[in-house]
């Protein structure tokens, strides 16, 4: 019996790998959330990862950065973070006698925005137009960012204090909202046993996995992998039925649909297949909804949708 | 499934519903015929299936695919080709617009069946709608209104159905997404109608009639219809009219309007208007001689014996014409009105003695004695030797004069106890024949009488050789004119003789007539045949009732049964009226019937006449039970090996259901495995989605082909192979390096429905 799939043969394949490895190699024991920041990066969306202190958010979001090469910056978060502080600002050089603009950290490549919720919603409103259309405007001036912008915000879900949930808005420029969660066992003795000896208690340096062109090259194969016709219908029926569910507060928009078909696209791409299936749309439904249908929304309703819907296993 | 099956069954429960009455409706005796019904069964039992097992579109608005709008097509257009086979074969058609409605029905159903898809539901609703009106206008069969009350009751429950499939569910409003509320089913208030329908029914079926009534009073009408009392229907009367008295003549019923003479028919009329005139010889010619008006006045409008016209019954008759006058009264619908169970003969007249030169069966004669007796309660006995022992329980009827002839009570045959209110002394009765009572002294019943009956009834098939007398009677009871005696004995005994004496004899004279025989009112012997009972018996075959009843007479009596010949009223269950709960008996229900001597002196009703039924005996209800038990048996002992057959091979099929449809599935998919690689794998996937059905391993509609056979026991590579297959197949755009048929075969081969329960392969 012949192979079936064909596998992509493209020099694609070894990169990727190199940087699943990598980031595998930085958070312990978690490919699976590995395997979605992944899908994320790919589709060029961006990603918020919630959880509890410690967990490793700001581990992996810095791996990533270092990962995928290129400008790095990191924001921390506070209240008193300016807007001017993220997208930069004008200064007036004496010299000169004319404003001179000081980019922010905006204009990396890779920009962790760490603790997001804990900075105002002014600052956070700043990020609107970075992360949606890739410019930033200051000073009635047009800023165009790097074509690989990719923002990895975290955020504590616990504690409350001194922190601004970020609006609707906001949620619906990340493509997905993923949680790390706690180690396994296994995984947890290694990291015990790896930091024995090391006085200063510093994480490893990451090494760059892919350059910068390539994984370019790589999200333009993602965005052209295939999607056909069923699967589209396939999505539209999904989001009609979470728009119009009774636990939902907030609809999925089109942008949030646009999102899915990339992320899904980007997911099939991953699992070696140039064509998507109800299987990828599935897959990545929790990460891309969990972010964007609101708060409050019950564990059961995803899962629900997703079981109610009829997959078109026979198109017409 | 979905929210839409129980809409889908309720529309496929409309249109049948629809369909029964339209069968009902096309055949004047309001009796589907076998044919019909079986072909309706397997219709309804397709529709209920496609209605189960099509799966709904996802789009509403998807278009119908191919193979079902050619079955709709086919559907349309059997039932209008098949037309003239079946008139070959049945022997019986349908006009042009009775076949285009089969056609539309057929068509109907098959909508009904395929209501997955919403617009066809609510066509096949509108198809059953103008079914069931179009039924409602050209049939008046009595079942007809039950049919359109379940129909409207279906109709209901449909639009509650049809209104909540709709609900709960997304659609596009002026290009937005609106999700509308899911519709609770009405279970509680279902419920609770149910109960108040059934309270309802109840009362109305067996509840005080008289309450009903009163209540009904409180609705307004437009008066006049005697809403009290169902018998004062059709202007005959407003009511009992019997007043109490010492004298028959001054207390009995109140006549309001006395007329000694008046144009309405004489029973001699009415008999001639509906057989036609005797042949009357040409030589003798009768003179007429008028009676002054003072005369008929003394006489109390009533004529003497001497210048009555004769009753007797001529078998010789010229047939009746074609421009017959209308017999409809203006003042009644009929001449009485019957209450209770039916068909019901009353006597009018009584034949003992058939004159074979002269071809008429003549009167008998006046009883003399009155074997009348009042018991109390109103009611009067009727007296006479002990009855035997084979009568069942007795039966009641109500008989309400509307438009008499003459002076008869009307009774049911074996009439034990009668009541006309207070009308309780013998004097006010005479006996006209034996067993033929009338209102002494009076020419014509007065209108709106009621008269109340007690008539035994019996199952004649538990008459035994010693029921019937061979003694003891009168004489002219079992003579058979010497002309016809040698040919009418032959015939008798070639159809009875070599059975035992008793009820089996009598029976076989009667099916042979009634199976063998044709009735034809219009049918005549020839003028001048000597006589017409034998032209009936041996030439035409065909005749006129008074020809079935004299022939059955005569067979009777050459085997030795004391038998005469009965004029009456036939009471016929096809006239029943629903709305007034009472048969109308008129003139074109004039019938004649021969009638044998008990042992116990009753006269035991037979019906030789094809069409024509004798009163059942009334069984209570475990009798009646053990009685269909018993026929069910019977029929099941005539037809075992058809019938053991059946069952085995129900059973097999029900035992190996899971097999044969396998089989067939696979069957289909070797004969037509698809054209293109798409098709073959596609087809290759729903195979096995359908073996795993099977054994209960369904794939659920949210399932993915990878989820569903995660799940599957043994699920192995052969399956993740050919659900590879299937997704290059559904959703890529170029075919897949492989070699789909082969993959396809493996997985065939190896995942049986066995393999699909957990076993292996």
């Amino acid at each position: 019996m012949t192979a079936v799939l064909d596998k992509p043969t493209t020099a694609t394949a070894s990169p990727l790998a190199d940087l699943r490895s990598t980031l595998n190699a930085a958070l312990r024991g978690k490919p699976e959330v590995v395997e979605r920041v992944l899908a994320c990066l790919l589709a060029r969306g961006h990603v918020l990862l919630e959880d509890k202190p410690g967990l490793g958010k700001t581990t992996l979001a810095k791996a990533l950065a270092a990962a995928v090469g290129g400008n790095f910056a990191r924001v921390q978060c506070t209240p008193d973070l300016l807007p001017g502080d993220i997208t930069g600002f004008s200064v007036f050089d004496q010299k000169t006698r004319e404003f001179e603009f000081q980019p922010g950290p905006v204009f990396a490549d890779v920009l962790l925005a760490d603790e997001i919720n804990r900075t105002t919603p002014r600052t956070q409103s700043a990020l609107l137009e970075a992360m949606a259309e890739r410019q930033v405007t200051v000073d009635n001036v047009r800023h165009k960012l790097h074509d690989g912008f990719f923002v990895i915000a975290t955020q504590n879900p616990i504690d409350h204090h001194g922190t601004y949930p970020l609006p609707e808005a906001q949620l619906d420029r990340f493509a997905m909202k993923l949680s790390i969660g706690y180690p396994d066992r296994k995984n947890e003795r290694d990291m015990l046993a790896a930091a024995v000896g090391k006085a200063d208690g510093r994480e490893e340096t990451t090494r760059q996995a892919v350059m910068p062109a390539v994984l370019a090259g790589i999200q333009e194969q993602v965005a052209g992998v295939a999607v056909a016709g069923v699967i589209q219908d396939y999505l539209i029926d999904l989001a009609a039925a979470v728009r119009t569910h009774p636990k939902v507060p907030l609809g999925l928009s089109p942008r949030g649909l646009l999102t899915w078909q990339r992320v899904a696209q980007a997911w099939a791409f991953l699992a070696g297949r140039p064509f998507v299936t109800p299987d990828d749309v599935k897959a990545v439904a929790p990460p891309v909804l969990c972010v964007r249908l609101g708060p409050n929304v019950p564990a059961d309703v995803i899962p629900g949708v997703l079981a109610t819907i009829p997959v078109p296993v026979h198109p017409k | 499934m979905g929210r839409d099956l129980p809409a889908r069954v309720g529309t496929v429960a409309l249109m049948a519903v629809a369909y029964a009455t339209c069968e009902v409706a096309a055949y004047a005796d309001g009796r589907p015929r076998a044919f019909g019904v079986v072909f309706g069964g397997v219709l309804l039992a397709a529709a209920v299936l496609l209605a189960v097992f099509v799966r709904r579109p996802a789009d509403p608005k998807q278009r119908l695919p191919w193979t079902f709008t050619l079955l709709l097509a086919v559907g349309f257009v059997v039932p209008l080709a098949g037309e003239p086979g079946l008139r070959h074969l049945l022997g019986e058609g349908f006009p042009l617009e009775l076949q285009v409605v089969n056609a539309l029905r057929t068509l109907g159903l098959l909508l009904a069946g395929l209501s997955a898809f919403p617009r066809l539901r609510r066509l096949a609703a509108v198809v059953a709608l103008f079914l069931a009106l179009f039924a409602s206008a050209m049939g008046d069969q009595p079942a007809i209104p039950y049919l359109l009350v379940a129909f409207a009751l279906c109709g209901g429950v449909w639009l509650v159905l049809e209104h909540r499939a709709g609900t709960g569910e997304s659609v596009a409003v002026r290009g937005e997404v609106v999700k509308r509320v899911a519709l609770r089913l009405p279970y509680r208030e279902a419920i609770v109608f149910g109960v108040l329908a059934v309270l309802a029914v109840a009362v109305v079926v067996a509840g005080p009639k008289r309450v009903m009534l009163t209540l009904g009073e409180l609705v307004p009408t437009s008066g006049g219809t005697g809403d009290t009392d169902p018998f004062a229907r059709y202007g005959v009367g407003d009511g009992p009219e019997e007043v109490a008295g010492d004298n028959a003549r001054t207390a009995g019923m109140v006549e309001s309007e006395k007329m000694i003479e008046d144009n309405k028919d004489a029973l001699v009329d009415v008999v001639s208007d509906l057989y036609g005139p005797p042949h009357k010889p040409r030589k003798e010619q009768e003179k007429m001689v008028a009676g002054g008006l003072a005369e008929v006045i003394q006489n109390h409008g009533k004529l003497p014996d001497n210048r009555k016209p004769s009753r007797d019954f001529d078998t010789s008759r010229k047939g009746p014409g074609d421009a017959r006058k209308p017999t409809t009264s203006t003042a009644a619908r009929g001449r009485y009105e019957v209450e209770g169970r039916t068909p019901l003969h009353v006597r009018i007249v009584t034949y003992v003695r058939y004159v074979a030169d002269e071809r008429r069966w003549e009167e008998g004669r006046k009883p003399g004695s009155r074997l009348l007796e009042h018991t109390g309660g109103e009611w009067m006995e009727v007296g006479g030797q002990p009855p035997g022992g084979w009568y069942a329980a007795d039966d009641r009827h109500r008989l309400k004069v509307a438009d008499p002839t003459d002076n008869l009570v009307p009774t049911p045959a074996n009439v034990r106890r009668f009541r006309i209110q207070r009308v309780d002394k013998a004097d006010y009765y005479e006996w006209e024949y034996e067993g033929v009572l009338t209102l002494a002294g009076r020419k014509k019943t007065p209108p709106g009488v009621v008269v109340n009956t007690d008539c035994r009834t019996l199952d004649p098939t538990r008459l035994g050789e010693d029921c019937f007398p061979t003694v003891g009677f009168n004489p002219l009871l079992a003579e058979v004119p010497e002309p016809l005696a040698s040919d009418i004995t032959r015939i008798a005994n070639g159809w009875a003789g070599h059975l035992p004496r008793g009820w089996p004899q009598v029976n076989a004279i009667l099916s042979k007539l009634r199976t063998d025989y044709t009735l034809d009112r219009r049918a005549r012997a020839p003028e001048h045949h000597p006589a017409p009972v034998l032209w009936f018996l041996e030439e035409s075959r065909t005749g006129p009732d008074y020809l079935f009843a004299s022939a059955a007479a005569l067979l009777l009596r050459s085997l030795g049964y004391p038998t005469r010949f009965c004029l009456g009223f036939y009471a016929h269950p096809d006239k029943y009226d629903p709305a007034t709960q009472h048969t109308p008996v008129g003139d074109d229900d004039l019938h004649l019937w021969p009638e044998v001597l008990l042992r116990d002196g009753q006269w035991l009703v037979v019906e030789p006449t094809p069409g024509y039924e004798v009163l059942p005996v009334l069984k209570p209800w475990q009798e009646r039970l053990a009685d269909a038990l018993t026929t069910v048996g019977a029929w099941a002992g005539r037809n075992a090996v058809p019938l053991g057959v059946g069952v085995v091979a129900s059973t097999l099929l029900v035992l190996f259901r899971r097999r044969v449809a396998d089989v067939a599935f696979t069957l289909v998919w070797t004969v037509f495995p698809g054209r293109t690689w798409r098709q073959q794998a596609l087809g290759t996937v729903k195979l096995l989605e359908r073996r795993a059905a099977l054994v209960g391993n369904r794939r659920m509609p949210g399932e993915t082909l990878a989820e569903w056979m995660a799940r599957l026991p043994n699920s192995d590579t052969t399956l993740s192979q050919l659900r590879a297959v299937a997704e290059w197949a559904a959703y890529a755009p170029t075919p897949p390096s492989a070699d789909i048929a082969a993959f396809s075969r493996e997985a065939v081969r190896s995942w049986t429905c066995r393999r699909f329960r957990g076993g292996v392969a």
